[in-house]
């Protein structure tokens, strides 16, 4: 579905991807992983065409969508999910999912039916339909945020740390619904600290580190994988030494 | 025809290209980073690991050989710490000059998987029983037979090197179905039983899997008429993994190479210049998914062809020709491999012989089977008495049988003048 080739991308002079060269395919949940800093964050805004200095070559299905906008891309189906200002906290969490479908130009009924669709997946959103977004906490701005994107009927989802700042339970419920969303067929390219649970989730995975891709497998393989073990899965982690 | 694992082994050959160049990118940034030989080698050709951004930029890397893995021995040549290296594994027979592998738990994983995947293509399945007759003291790639077969559910029966007669004894009793052992020591069972009288109609053996030296065509028809199985050749390197690179299919008609972890190249063995298809050269490997002990196009030495059209089996897997010959000096006599270093050191520590040396084979079938070695002794010894001589070739004759693992023929010879070579 998606194919990355050579992708280098600059802040000014900065290079801050160095040919990255990665695919994901129709079904798949793929997880980028890396420290912060690594270059992961710019990857999706490569994607979602909202970074405008890069180099290489951007596949999707097959198609070169070098020089297209963010909102060619968004009707194509690609939608990322920043990991700040992810909701627009004046508008209701009706006005808000509205707005996914914004490109879509949807009727009424047809409309109503989507709505119907994300607050099964989130009933927490039809509680708080009429409530300012501003308003939510941060577990349920992230499901709006997610249920937005649904809205814009995504072949492929790109959450940007989905997990980040929020407890732990609420965490699991927003990896409960990515688990639940991949059943369904959504595609998802997720870049996560929770480097543990996005693998756990993950059909496969690549590891970045300073702009390069360093490690790729499927989630179990890097979950037992000694070195991102030691770098990105935290103080339960001994080496055979340690124990 | 039965296949393992479709999805790769059946893949176009655009989409593998795209993922032969995903995954290269990530071994080439590991070498670099990981492994100081690679950056080193990098920096001196005014490389940067960004510069290959394709497998044609691959070209410009240069080679990697077995003096160099000699040179950074022991652990030069690790990508990983020690301590996520589960397996170490050293050739015997190079003693002199080492080197040892490393090999994570992943890299274990994917080398059973490749031995599963050729077992799987010639038709072994979880009824079978396999009679595995390597040499496990000798050949470390033995075990891997086990470890394959077992993953896809097959019996193995580790007969080693027990004689053709208990090989026969066991063959009948467990009723095998699979023997998986050097051609050669095929052939000696199959003349133990033509002594014998036994009728390969009482045997349940259907199928032989032959591998760790060369062996022409004439063998296998010689194998499968008079046997009456079907014999399959398999392929390995041991400074990656042996066995396990490539195998053969149903089709019989070259083997197929796992490009989805090794990606093969073609070189003139003189000039290092790329062969394109269907040429004949020495063959050049890069490791894809290798974690411990990535290699950057190295030289095998093994002399063959490749051919990217697929194959009447349905794979898309490129193959290539089976090994008859080698680029380098090394030779291999029922199975083992003779280094010419080797032979070299043991001359080197016995007085007024050597260095200069001939070595020829002689043949069964059209494979070696006994090695003769003419060593060039000083004028003293050649006029010594036939007692001294005699005495002489014996410790010589121990000594290298004790180095290379085969009882060698000893022939002193007149040392020539001025030469110093071999033959």
């Amino acid at each position: 579905m998606l194919k990355l080739k050579n992708i280098d991308a600059f802040f000014g002079k900065i290079q801050v991807l160095r040919r990255v060269t990665l695919h994901v395919e129709a079904g798949e949940v793929v997880s980028l992983i890396g420290a912060n800093g690594a270059g992961k964050t710019t990857l999706l805004n490569v994607i979602s065409g909202m970074h405008p200095s890069w180099e290489g070559s951007r596949l999707f299905n097959e198609v070169e969508t070098r020089g297209w906008r963010p909102e060619k891309l968004v009707a194509h189906g690609i939608v990322q999910i920043p990991e700040t200002e992810k909701v627009f906290t004046p508008l209701s969490v009706l006005e808000n999912l509205e707005l996914g479908a914004y490109l879509r130009r949807l009727g009424r009924t047809v409309l109503q039916e989507e709505l119907e669709k994300v607050f099964a997946v989130f009933p927490v959103l039809r509680e708080r339909e009429n409530q300012p977004a501003g308003t939510l906490s941060g577990g349920e701005r992230q499901m709006l945020a997610l249920g937005k994107a649904l809205m814009a009927q995504p072949r492929l989802i790109m959450p940007d740390e989905p997990s980040l700042g929020l407890a732990p339970t609420i965490v699991a419920e927003i990896f409960r619904i990515l688990r639940s969303l991949h059943e369904k067929g959504t595609t998802i390219l997720l870049v996560e600290q929770n480097a543990k649970e996005a693998l756990r989730i993950s059909t496969r995975a690549y590891v970045l580190d300073t702009g390069r891709v360093i490690l790729t497998g499927t989630g179990a393989d890097l979950l037992n994988n000694e070195e991102v073990k030691r770098a990105f899965l935290g103080k339960d982690y001994q080496g055979k030494w340690e124990r | 025809m039965p296949i393992l694992n479709p999805t790769i082994e059946t893949l176009d050959r655009k989409a593998l290209l795209e993922l032969q160049n995903e995954r290269l990118q990530i071994v080439v940034n590991q070498a670099y980073s990981n492994v100081d030989f690679y950056r080193r080698r990098f920096d001196e050709a005014g490389l940067s690991p960004d510069d290959i951004k394709s497998l044609e930029d691959l070209k410009r890397i240069p080679f990697t050989s077995r003096k160099d893995l000699m040179e950074n021995y022991p652990y030069g040549m690790f990508a990983v710490p020690l301590r996520d290296v589960v397996r170490l594994q050293f050739p015997l027979g190079l003693y002199g000059n080492p080197i040892v592998i490393g090999y994570t738990r992943k890299d274990l994983e994917i080398w059973r998987d490749l031995v599963a995947r050729i077992m799987a293509g010639i038709g072994i399945t979880e009824h079978d029983i396999i009679q595995v007759a390597f040499n496990y003291g000798l050949f470390q790639g033995a075990i891997r037979f086990n470890q394959g077969a077992e993953s896809i559910g097959a019996a193995v029966v580790p007969a080693s090197i027990a004689p053709a007669e208990v090989q026969l004894r066991i063959m009948k009793d467990f009723r095998s179905t699979v023997l998986a052992s050097t051609p050669s020591f095929a052939l000696h069972i199959l003349e133990v039983m033509q002594k014998k009288g036994i009728d390969p109609q009482t045997l349940s053996l259907k199928i032989g899997l032959f591998g760790a030296e060369p062996w022409p065509e004439e063998v296998r028809r010689f194998i499968e008429t008079n046997w009456g199985i079907k014999a399959y050749d398999i392929y390995g390197v041991m400074e990656l993994v042996e066995p396990g690179v490539a195998g053969e299919c149903m089709a019989q008609d070259g083997l197929h190479i796992f490009e989805d972890h090794f990606f093969p190249e073609i070189v003139d063995p003189a000039s290092g210049k790329p062969l394109g298809p269907d040429r004949p050269g020495e063959l050049v490997l890069t490791t894809l998914t290798t974690s411990a002990y990535p290699l950057l196009r190295y030289r095998t030495s093994d002399v063959t062809a490749l051919h990217p059209e697929p194959c009447s089996c349905g794979r898309t897997l490129a193959r290539m020709d089976r090994v008859l010959t080698r680029s380098d000096q090394m030779t291999t006599v029922r199975g083992i491999n003779v280094f010419p270093e080797k032979i070299q050191e043991v001359l080197a520590s016995f007085a007024g012989v050597g260095p200069g040396y001939t070595t020829s084979v002689s043949q069964k079938k059209g494979m070696n089977d006994q090695l003769k070695i003419g060593i060039e002794a000083s004028p003293e010894i050649m006029s010594a008495t036939e007692e001294r001589r005699g005495a002489l070739r014996d410790a010589l004759h121990l000594a290298l049988r004790r180095a290379i693992g085969l009882r060698v023929e000893v022939e002193l010879t007149k040392r020539v003048q001025g030469a110093g070579g071999r033959v």
